[in-house]
């Protein structure tokens, strides 16, 4: 027994060692950390079960029959963050370069069933080369097996793709199918093809950092949610973000007690709001002021900045925050703002995260390159996930609610659960200018009499009342008292039901 | 007594007097501009009258709208704070023959006193000290050495038609004098064209150091002691106190007396200020000028004195006698005032304008600690006005104990949205020339000269930090593992072994859990830490081995920030694995942003002035950027090449936002 218990020891030392320790010293000179590392600071201290971990690939072409390394370059498991249960995958790049095999492959899939079976969430620490070439379509089996579940457990379970290393060519749609992408800076990116290839093909001279690293992910395609500096800072706040988490769909989201209180008023918010309707003011503020703690975990902070999505708590408990922003394009919707905000509205749904949406919409965003590139279809899309968003939703519209925009951001007529809007808010069909030249367009030459139009219309529709009236808007409520009008309304939202009626799935404008 | 009075200011001052008045039972009537149509003085006043657009000129200087807005509302005399028109004869003057009272001196004394070369007449004449000097031209360096020895030196050789230090030259005994005044005129002759040189004493070590006076309408005076006034920034006081560290019994009696003497041969009614230059060296005084209004720093004198100068002056101002005689004036205790400007002391004290997403100054402690201040949270610094915001002033029983309480007052004022300089303020308040007493006006351009980081202000205990941040830390911690949902039997137990990271510096540290707080292990030693403190608060109250503090912390994902006493420090803290882990991340260089031409604030870029390829000379125009409705050009800081227009016109910018790119 003595000697089989040292055996079982002295394997353990072998495959803990993955590519052995001048590759681990190579992983570490490049400022990163390696696979098990990675899992270490991911999880509570002591938590981490490993699964596989003297899985060896079954491939012979090649030379790869003399290869055999313990774990076949990815190290998997469940452990716990904050105690609570979450399953994990991490490429070992000092393992064959991380590349996937067909049985690297089958190690993934193993914890994403599990994952699903019990409702945790899967955490993908990504740092892999590409497919194993030498297994040929076997890997890309690997890659097609590993996408399928990724599909499965799209609104079961939440996938959280952390890129730490390359990812490149079709690993990427691994990823792409999660729920949240984090990059490391420096020294991950993601692409289709490489530099090289697209030096062949289209000419470009781009480096690998520009064409897919951390940064032009989180500013240029919004491919991910948010890039940081190192491996260390980026697993710390990932820890951070799992904290905002349900484990599955079947769960709430989770609670963390806070002694803020649910009643505490803000006088500042009664001037935030600009006396003049053009000067822009910065709507984070009103989310820092309003969330507990001023905690405000935002995603996607550098990317169609028109438009804030993250998450906070309210009284404790996760809510996912969209709020227009003022201060870039005027807070208007376009084609990206659309699409970030959408994704983030259905992922809230899917995982019963109520939806806080703060409104200064002046209406979408006019231009042929709007058009052109589909701004109709596009809008639609965050039209489309807070029509079909079931969680309870709460509006409130601080200043302009203009147009279609206005029915797009969690209306009353999209099933808002509670709309409610500050003093200054002013909803209509668009602003008082461009009203009054339609319906007074005989007398545009008139300015004395155009001036008289505006000033009425803006009496009759620059105002919260005339949606109040009809009942669109809840309540018109004192700026500094939002934070206790929403979570005394999330609170009586706590069980909302409300359901879809059956179908495959919708068809959303895509 | 009055019924009404009419407040010709804004800001603190403004809110200041209507303190006084309503303590007085004296209703009063604001004025204000378009863009303070929410400032707080409005709001505290009884009646307010909007007297024209944002611009002074167009209306806190426009007498015509002051003197209107007291007819409309009855208001029966003005006080004119300081600045805008508290030193306007004319305004004096007119508010007479309309009938309504100026709270302040009469109109001649005003005048007098607001000529440079008639009040350096009236105070020779008055038997006050000014300083020597020669100023007829003179011709010939031996003259000039007759000049000097009979001023006596050292003395200073000054171009007419100088400026900015050219042209400049300081003597210490004849040979220099002979030699400085040759090199001075033909310098002077190079630069300016003009080669008439003049001399004057030059005073050593110079404070700047002012008597309080306070006269009625029949013929009583008196001084109310006097204020330092030495730390400036440029000419721009910064923190004053009185008394002065620098003046004996004497010393002030000789300049009470003397600005007495003054403020008699104008028939000053009123509270005005004899400033004098005192050198450092020789203790010789000389007078340099009056300033007939309520002076910004008067707190200081109210809190050493008992008495409040606005009341005094109202009263003198309805034709009461003084109450009180030279004998009644003592010195009790200690005052110092710091001045809240909204600048940033990491740009070169630009000043800063926008909301004030935070503002929470310390509290009020009678006798101890005041907060004058005419802002608010949630209130807009525009940049039509002075970057003044509030003015912190504290007491105590003596220097040391003012000094004390103004670090605390300064941990405790919370400022965001907008940068102030409270980082500056308590870096001064710690630095031991200023606590020793002994500097002068030089002393900020000396010790600062590269300008200010407060990452670099020394801390006489960095263990403080060290130790609340381990606490903090293990506060995080500890919540972080009370989220619901975890593995029954399998929850997250916080450990005891913690790194505290402070850049190069790494300090190994235990935290045990205990009643009401924690005991915090650095080597042998052990640390009661206890915190005031609720997730989200950026202020700490706490202790640390029983000893109070204050401090001010932010977290930013890992990172933790707490400033105290001056010093912001800037850690991380985490478990002794992780720690390991962090040592192997690579260290991150901040790029090299010279090559960059970034927005100094947030605003809308109205115009880029070059193109991609284009050779740009310094000083050449490079971009407009429009905030707060002003144009703000900036310039290229040196020669180059503009490789990339990063930001299109158009586009709005935050602060440090890329706009060119350089090669």
């Amino acid at each position: 027994m003595q000697e089989i218990i040292r055996q079982l020891d002295e394997k353990r030392q072998k495959a803990r060692l993955g590519g052995g320790q001048k590759r681990i010293d190579s992983q570490h000179a490049k400022g990163k950390l390696t696979a098990r590392e990675r899992i270490e600071l991911l999880l509570d201290e002591g938590s981490f079960e490993e699964w596989d971990m003297f899985k060896e690939h079954r491939c012979t072409d090649f030379g790869m029959g003399a290869e055999h390394v313990p774990g076949d370059g990815v190290v998997t498991g469940y452990g716990t963050v904050n105690g609570r249960l979450v399953f994990v995958f991490s490429q070992d790049f000092t393992v064959f370069g991380g590349s996937l095999s067909e049985t690297h492959a089958e190690k993934i899939c193993k914890v994403m069933d599990h994952a699903m079976k019990v409702g945790a969430p899967v955490i993908g620490l990504n740092d892999s080369g590409g497919a194993r070439i030498q297994e040929g379509v076997d890997s890309l089996g690997g890659y097609a097996d590993v996408f399928q579940r990724n599909v499965m457990a799209s609104g079961v379970i939440p996938q959280i793709s952390m890129i730490m290393g390359p990812c490149a060519g079709g690993a990427v749609y691994s990823p792409s199918m999660t729920d949240f992408i984090f990059m490391v800076k420096d020294s991950s990116y993601m692409f289709v093809t490489g530099p090289e290839v697209v030096k062949t093909v289209t000419h470009e001279t781009v480096t690998a950092e520009e064409l897919g690293g951390a940064v032009t992910h989180t500013t240029k395609s919004g491919v991910a949610d948010l890039a940081f500096e190192d491996d260390v800072e980026a697993l710390a706040q990932l820890r951070r973000f799992i904290d905002f988490l349900p484990l599955s769909n079947r769960e709430k989201p989770p609670v963390r007690p806070t002694a803020d209180p649910a009643d505490r008023m803000d006088e500042s918010l009664d001037t935030l709001v600009p006396a003049n309707p053009n000067q822009p003011y910065d709507m984070k503020e009103l989310i820092t002021k309003v969330v507990d703690e001023g905690d405000f975990f935002e995603l996607q902070p550098d990317y169609a900045k028109n438009i804030i999505i993250g998450f906070g708590r309210m009284e404790g408990q996760t809510v996912g925050f969209v709020a227009n922003q003022p201060l870039v394009l005027a807070g208007c919707l376009d084609i990206k703002s659309s699409i970030k905000a959408a994704r983030f509205v259905r992922f809230c749904d899917a995982f019963n995260i109520p939806v806080v949406t703060f409104v200064d919409v002046p209406g979408f965003m006019p231009g042929t390159s709007q058009e052109y590139g589909g701004i109709i279809k596009h809008g639609a899309k965050l039209l489309y996930a807070y029509a079909e968003c079931t969680v309870p939703k709460v509006t409130l519209i601080t200043r302009k609610a203009y147009g279609g925009a206005y029915d797009v951001m969690s209306s009353k007529h999209l099933r808002g659960d509670v709309n409610l809007a500050w003093p200054s808010a002013e909803i209509a069909v668009m602003g008082p200018k461009g009203a009054v030249e339609i319906i007074f367009r005989e007398e545009k030459n008139n300015p004395e009499k155009i001036a008289e139009r505006e000033a009425m219309y803006k009496e009759k529709f620059a105002n919260p009342f005339v949606a109040a009236h009809r009942g669109f808007i809840d309540d018109v409520i004192m700026p500094h008292a939002t934070r206790k009008r929403i979570c005394r309304s999330l609170a009586m939202l706590r069980d909302k039901q409300l359901d879809n009626p059956w179908r495959k799935h919708g068809n959303i404008p895509l | 007594m009055f019924n009404k009075i009419l407040i010709a200011n804004r800001g603190e001052i403004a809110c200041r007097v209507i303190k006084t008045a309503r303590k007085m039972g004296i209703a009063t009537v604001a004025v204000y501009s378009e863009a303070d149509a929410g400032a707080l003085h409005v709001d505290l006043a009884d009646e307010a009258v909007c007297i024209g657009p944002a611009a002074s000129k167009e209306s806190y200087l426009v007498m015509d709208k002051i003197i209107a807005a007291c007819k409309q509302t009855g208001a029966e005399a003005v006080h004119p704070g300081y600045g805008f028109l508290s030193e306007n004869a004319e305004f004096s003057r007119r508010l007479e023959a309309e009938g309504i009272k100026f709270i302040g001196p009469k109109h001649y004394s005003v005048a007098k006193m607001g000529d440079k070369i008639e009040s350096k007449k009236l105070a020779i004449e008055a038997k006050v000290n000014t300083i020597p000097g020669y100023n007829d031209p003179i011709e010939t360096p031996e003259e000039a050495v007759e000049i000097a020895k009979g001023i006596g030196y050292p003395v200073m050789i000054k171009a007419s038609a100088g400026g900015g230090g050219k042209g400049l030259r300081v003597a210490f005994n004849d040979k220099e004098a002979h030699e400085g005044f040759s090199s001075c005129r033909n310098e002077a002759k190079n630069a300016f064209g003009d080669d008439r040189v003049f001399i004057e004493k030059y005073v050593l070590e110079p404070r700047h150091i002012e008597i309080q006076v306070l006269g009625d309408s029949h013929g009583n005076y008196v001084y109310l002691n006097e204020r330092d006034c030495s730390i400036q920034r440029r000419h721009q006081k910064v923190i004053e106190e009185a008394p002065s560290p620098f003046v004996d019994p004497e010393m002030r009696k000789a300049m009470g007396e003397q600005a007495v003497a003054l403020a008699r041969a104008v028939n000053y009614e009123s509270a005005g200020t004899v400033e004098f230059v005192v050198s450092g060296a020789t203790k010789e005084f000389y007078f340099l000028e009056m300033n007939t209004r309520l002076q910004v720093e008067h707190p200081v004198t109210e809190l050493i004195t008992g008495l409040d100068l606005v009341e005094q002056m109202i009263r003198v101002a309805y034709g009461e006698k003084l109450t009180i005689t030279q004998a009644d004036v003592g010195i009790n205790g200690w005052s110092m005032e710091c001045r809240i400007n909204a600048e940033d002391p990491f740009r070169g004290f630009l000043p800063s304008t926008g909301r004030l997403v935070k503002f929470q100054p310390p509290a009020e402690v009678d006798g101890q600690v005041r907060v004058d201040t005419g802002v608010y949270e949630g209130g807009e610094i525009s940049m039509y006005y002075d970057s003044m915001i509030a003015k912190l002033i504290t007491h105590g029983a003596n220097r040391d104990q003012a000094i004390e309480r103004m670090r605390e007052a300064l941990n405790a004022f919370v400022i965001r949205g907008i940068s102030s300089n409270i980082p500056f303020q308590a870096a001064l308040l710690q630095h031991p020339r200023f606590v020793s007493g002994n500097f002068n006006t030089g002393f900020i351009a000396e010790e600062y000269p590269q300008g200010f980081d407060a990452t670099m202000v020394p801390h006489d205990d960095p263990m403080l930090f060290v130790t609340v941040a381990a606490a903090l830390h293990r506060r995080h911690e500890g919540r972080d593992a009370g989220i619901s949902g975890q593995m029954p039997g399998h929850e997250r137990v916080v450990g005891e072994d913690f790194m505290v990271i402070r850049g190069e510096e790494r300090t190994p540290v235990t935290v045990v859990s205990i009643e009401g707080g924690y005991q915090v292990g650095v080597g042998g030693e052990r640390f009661v830490v206890n915190l005031d403190w609720r997730f989200g608060e950026t202020l700490v109250n706490g202790s640390v081995n029983g000893k109070a503090v204050t401090m001010q912390f932010e977290r930013n994902g890992l990172k933790y920030n707490l400033k105290h006493n001056g010093t912001e420090a800037r850690l991380v803290v985490m478990n002794r694995h992780w720690a390991e882990l962090q040592a192997l991340m690579p260290v991150k260089l901040p790029p090299d942003m010279s090559k960059f031409l970034l927005s100094p604030m947030p605003g809308l870029l109205r115009e880029v002035a070059v193109k991609v390829g284009q050779e740009v000379k310094a000083g050449e125009k490079l971009a407009v950027i429009e905030a707060m409705k002003m144009e703000n050009v900036l310039k290229a800081d040196q020669d180059g090449k503009v490789a990339k227009i990063v930001a299109e016109a158009g586009a709005s910018l935050s602060v440090d936002e890329v706009i060119i790119e350089f090669e």
